[in-house]
């Protein structure tokens, strides 16, 4: 059989050494006439960082970090042409991904349940509907430990067994594709690429309820979320899986898609079933929690797209083996968006428990930009800022919190040391104080007034009282909002302000901004004795705030200055100063 | 289609996994389509046709490497099951004539192979 072996450099700091090295390889298997029996193939990604040259070699399998060319010829005697592991030069694939949430995302095409009935779809429900005990399932579920993925992290066994105990006729259970985090898409992605799964999950959540009635509330910028559900729902319908009589048996479930009104607060499920009520996305007090009266004054179970793509696997695989997955509280997987000053964006699913540092470094292969990493972002605007010091951190539900910051529904953004903290803070800040939907007061005025400390910080105007004002005013919003935004609103102020008071302090004390983000705070300038007078930058200037001509050179008009930084990018000999 | 009864669901899936054919899926999610990926699917289909040749060509959701979209996995009998990442329609001309065709892999557009079969990792079958 021939054998395939794969090569890549894995350093990213000094230039690619995966070709020459390639061609020694060769150069060795044809003396020892083997290049027919051997292909040699550069990879563009290994899933291994920082491990020199790498090589994994089929169908042996194996795989073998810092190779260097001495270490060649033994490799093509032992390994290539005796089959034998060099047990030295093997490395491995630091952490593993392990997908249960996203196990067919990528493998079945959406658009087709008999892709999906392949990788055992409906098994789960068709398991279900058989034995036709509700009280078995949540047993099951309460065996697994799994919670929302939403955020609250609440118990979603409890949370459907509330809803059952009521006694009422008309119950209804919600999959809520809301989303509006910025920088998460775990939850677009499972609809779009695995939407069964979670039509499944949803049914099953109706059969334990009692609910006949199910809703999938998609915001309306999914457009392709919206198909793909609806497809798949008419489909189901067509199939006799959702409907009467599904599976032949007497259950009887019907779902339908509504749209997302456009407002992160709609995802907060008491705005989520106002919504759907078709009034005004408010939310309101609670309790009474939706589980008891919810939609239409019905008991409702809403739970997130994740959780309830987890409710097959459990079913098929029993709770005992989710449980075994995680940590002590916190069970099974979690699906991360890693975006931001990461290498490798993308969907990375990891067991609960993995490190913050595993999940940057090891699988999404550390900065992209070769700058240091500074810190990450979790849990979107409801979260925090976690420095690079707390990265060993296992990820969980009480750990993040412990550090100042939550899981949320799943958002990682990495930033290195370009990214300014108070920056951060006001890009989520002000991200609250628009969808902040002006019900109640600490929200509406809190939050307007913490974003004008920040503007006033980061324009260089701030004194050391403001530092103190931030934590009031942070504190009030706590305690004293209606919703969960409002009350979430400060966490991303105070935790960048623990974890980076000193930068804080630079911008207040010094009016200087470290990381060169905060417009007011920096200028643009050019260096004369650098210049070439090539006058790029004048026709790159979209603020036409470069001023001057070929004989006497240029100069940039600070007051016009919008701090886009195009010029820097453009000029060749780099003699713009930023400083 | 039928309404479904449980033996049903069992004959479906035996009827797919017993199905022996070489495949070619397309990442055909927001993040793929953003990049590139109705291109990639069209040529891919285009070639196939063009060359009489048996293999089917799909649409999948998102494998999570959203980085290296358009993402193509392709299978093919006796071959490893690969990866190709930022493809582009020149590239996946190239992967019918190399890859399908020639029965070799491809230099520098690799980003992840999969000696396993689908479902394995997750231990779930
Ligand atoms: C402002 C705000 C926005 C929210 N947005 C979402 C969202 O987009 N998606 C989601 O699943 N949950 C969101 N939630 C949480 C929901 O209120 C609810 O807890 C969750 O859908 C319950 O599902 P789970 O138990 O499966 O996590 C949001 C909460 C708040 C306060
Ligand atoms: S930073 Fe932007 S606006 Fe300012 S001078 Fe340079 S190009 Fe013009
Ligand atoms: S114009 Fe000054 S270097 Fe380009």
């Amino acid at each position: 059989m021939i054998k395939r072996i794969f090569i890549r450099d894995t350093n990213s700091s000094s230039a690619d050494k995966a070709r020459d090295f390639c061609n020694v390889l060769r150069n060795q298997l044809r003396e020892k006439q083997m290049d027919e029996k051997v292909q040699l193939i550069r990879a563009a990604d290994m899933g291994v960082y920082n491990q020199g040259i790498v090589m994994r070699i089929l169908p042996d399998d194996l795989l073998y970090g810092q190779v260097e060319e001495k270490d060649i010829p033994r490799i093509v005697s032992e390994t290539i042409c005796g089959g034998k592991r060099l047990n030295d030069l093997m490395c491995h694939h630091a952490a593993r991904q392990c997908r249960i949430v996203l196990r067919n995302c990528g493998v079945v095409d959406p658009e087709s349940i008999e892709d999906y009935i392949a990788q055992d779809g409906y098994q789960a429900l068709a398991k279900v509907l058989e034995q036709n005990d509700p009280e078995k399932v949540l047993a099951e579920l309460k065996t697994s430990g799994l919670r929302g993925r939403g955020g609250a992290g609440y118990p979603t066994w409890l949370k459907w067994n509330l809803a059952r105990n009521v006694k009422e006729s008309q119950k209804y259970v919600i999959c809520n594709g809301d989303e509006g985090d910025p920088g998460a898409y775990m939850d677009r992605s499972v609809l779009e690429g695995d939407p069964y799964s979670v039509i499944e999950g949803l049914t099953i959540a109706g059969f334990v309820t009692g609910a006949s009635k199910g809703y999938f509330y998609i915001r309306a910028e999914y457009p392709l979320a919206i198909e793909r559900i609806q497809k798949a729902i008419d489909q189901a319908y067509a199939c006799g899986l959702l409907g009467e009589n599904i599976l032949g048996s007497t259950f009887r479930f019907d779902a339908e898609v509504r749209l997302g009104a456009g407002a992160f607060v709609c995802g907060e499920e008491t705005a989520l079933i106002a919504s759907i009520e078709g009034k005004r996305g408010y939310p309101r007090p609670r309790p009474p929690y939706p589980s008891t009266q919810g939609l239409w004054g019905k008991p409702t179970v809403i739970n997130n797209v994740e959780t309830l793509a987890n409710i097959s696997p459990i079913i098929l695989k029993s709770g005992k083996w989710f449980a075994g997955i995680g940590t002590e509280t916190s069970k099974g997987t979690k699906v991360f968006a890693v975006t931001g000053k990461v290498k490798n964006s993308g969907l990375v699913e990891v067991p609960m428990g993995t490190s913050i540092r595993e999940i940057v470094f090891d699988i999404g292969g550390g900065a992209g930009s070769g700058k240091k990493v500074k810190a990450v972002q979790t849990g979107g605007p409801s979260g925090g800022v976690i420095p690079e010091d707390f990265f060993n951190t296992p990820v969980g539900y009480e750990n993040l919190q412990k550090i100042g910051s939550i899981m949320g529904s799943g958002g990682m953004i990495v930033m290195d040391e370009s990214d300014c903290m108070v920056d951060i803070a006001k890009f989520y800040l002000r991200f609250c104080v628009d969808e902040s939907c002006g019900k109640c007061a600490p929200c509406r005025i809190g939050g307007t007034q913490l974003l004008n400390l920040l503007e006033k910080i980061s324009d260089g105007k701030g004194e050391e009282a403001h530092l103190a004002a931030l934590r009031r005013i942070s504190f009030a919003m706590q305690k004293a909002s209606l919703c969960g935004l409002g009350q979430t609103a400060p966490n991303p102020v105070l935790s960048t302000l623990n974890y980076f008071e000193d930068e804080y302090r630079t911008h207040v004390l010094e009016k200087r901004c470290p990381a060169r983000k905060c417009g007011r705070l920096f200028r643009y300038s050019i260096i004369q004795e650098k210049c070439k007078r090539c006058g790029l930058c004048v026709r790159n200037c979209p603020s036409d705030a470069i001023s001057g001509n070929r004989e006497k050179g240029y100069v940039i008009d600070e007051a016009k200055c919008s701090r886009c930084g195009l010029c820097l990018e453009t000029c060749k000999p780099n003699a713009i100063l930023r400083g | 289609m039928n309404r479904l009864k449980k033996e049903d669901l069992n004959r479906i899936k035996a009827e797919c996994r017993g199905k022996k054919k070489d495949w070619i899926k397309v990442g055909y999610s927001t993040c793929g389509v953003a990049a590139g990926a109705q291109e990639v699917f069209a040529t891919l289909c285009r070639e196939v046709k063009e060359h009489h040749l048996d293999i089917e060509v799909k649409k999948c959701g998102c494998a999570g490497m959203c980085y290296a979209e358009p993402l193509v996995e392709v299978n093919v009998e006796g071959m490893p099951r690969v990866f190709y990442g930022k493809v582009t329609p020149e590239t996946a001309d190239k992967i019918i004539e190399k890859h399908v065709r020639g029965k070799m892999l491809m230099d520098d557009h690799i980003y992840d192979l999969k000696v396993h079969e689908a479902g394995a990792e997750a231990g779930l079958s």
